[in-house]
């Protein structure tokens, strides 16, 4: 068994490695991400991408929204809302340590890597939830190179990340997803981003992009159509034939999956193919 | 279900011929919990590399259109068994338990019987 090789080659320190290796504490706060951490290991990580543990736990149905306020209010300057949670019985310490690491996980994918220019430290800061399991900052980064190889690897579907993907009708030839892609599949109603639709299913955002990108490399999601219709009168346009100039530039181009069954005929008429390709290699 | 570690500790005096165990998230390789002797084997090595094991038996298993999931995984060593046994979960956490147990020692039947117990313990 050979060890895991990072696909990228270690960074030059980044941000974190420096707060890490200077043992700090405090919150190192990025342009949507923050790190809190413990001398210099880290506590807690929050990603405005990321489904928080109070989003997932309340999706779990353990811990109300309410619930989880209340535990806001009541973690004092000691810091120990994890601990309260527990003590009222919502859920067990291992709960809110897998709970906890999950959300960590997810929204250090998305906070990595923090930028020095839009990074602020502010010194001696706790996140209310206290220290749960502290991660040193070099196997969070591992874990976090690791997590974007797999998802680079669908590079080809991942403009399938933003858009809010629609479910294929599929027959049973279809390979059987997994009992999350099911759930995922039953939520993909066309309106709903995947980060959308991790929000409302509680679950990891990078699990929901990994899935939605495999769902569509399979086929069996689609990007809804582009919106048609009339043109949009632009202002400034108007009829003596000079072109108004592009209000926001060229349009991004519109990226659609093939629809399934487009490139599937029973019956290929191969003696026609045939004739086709003696017909176009006559030619070359 | 205790503290992680304290879930592990029960399972492997449960175990016998337990040599480690570890709780791993298979997309990124990190052990949330691991248990046992560091010195003699790095179960933080040994979670990230099996993660790629999972995941070939699983993206194999979709290739072949497979139903059903994997309940666990046995690695027959000359000195020790492996059992992989990924965390069902009602919305699939992505989460893997890795047992080493020692050859000479251990009672397989009983051992996995064990450690899918340990696993429904760890379902949140």
């Amino acid at each position: 068994m050979g060890l895991p090789i990072s696909p990228h080659p270690p960074a030059p320190a980044g941000l974190l490695d420096r707060f890490a290796a200077e043992r700090v504490t405090g919150a190192l706060r990025g342009p949507h991400g923050c790190f809190y951490l413990l001398d210099g290991a880290v506590t807690c990580v929050e990603d405005a991408a990321a489904p928080g543990i109070d989003v997932r736990l309340s999706a779990a149905g353990k811990v109300p929204p309410q619930g989880w306020r209340y535990a806001a209010e009541r973690a004092g300057p000691q810091r120990r809302g994890g601990q309260f949670l527990v003590s009222e019985g919502w859920l067990t310490q291992g709960e809110l340590e897998v709970c906890h690491l999950a959300a960590l996980l997810d929204a250090a994918f998305f906070a990595l890597p923090l930028p020095p220019d839009a990074t602020s430290f502010t010194p001696g800061t706790a996140h209310w939830l206290g220290v749960v399991r502290p991660v040193s900052a070099a196997a969070l980064q591992q874990a976090t190179a690791r997590r974007r190889a797999l998802l680079d690897r669908l590079r080809r579907w991942a403009a399938a990340d933003t858009s809010p993907v629609v479910a294929v009708p599929t027959d049973d030839r279809a390979p059987a997803p997994t009992s999350r892609q099911r759930r995922l599949l039953a939520h993909a109603d066309g309106r709903r981003t995947p980060y959308e639709l991790a929000r409302t299913l509680g679950q990891s955002a990078f699990v929901t992009l990994l899935d939605v990108r495999r769902l569509a490399a399979a086929g069996l999601v689609r990007m809804p159509p582009a919106p048609g219709g009339l043109p949009r009168r632009r202002p400034g346009a108007s009829l003596d034939g000079s072109a108004p100039p592009a209000a926001a530039g060229p349009r991004p181009p519109t990226w659609q999956l093939p629809v399934p069954d487009v490139l599937h005929t029973a019956d290929p008429d191969i003696a026609l193919l045939v004739r086709l390709r003696t017909a176009l290699e006559e030619n070359l | 279900m205790a503290q992680m570690e304290t879930a592990l500790a029960d399972a492997m005096s449960n175990i016998e011929g337990a040599i480690g165990v570890a709780l791993v998230d298979y997309t990124s390789g990190m052990a949330l919990a691991t248990l046992g002797d560091h010195q003699t084997f790095d179960l933080n090595i040994a979670a990230a590399g099996n993660t790629d094991v999972v995941r070939a038996k699983m993206r194999t298993m979709e290739m072949l259109e497979l139903q059903g999931a994997i309940e666990d995984m046995l690695i027959t060593l000359t000195a020790q068994y492996h059992i992989i046994r990924p965390v069902s979960g009602k919305s699939g956490s992505g989460l893997f338990l890795y047992l080493v147990l020692d050859r000479k020692r251990a009672n397989l039947a009983l051992a996995r019987h064990r450690l899918a117990r340990l696993e429904a313990d760890l379902e949140v």
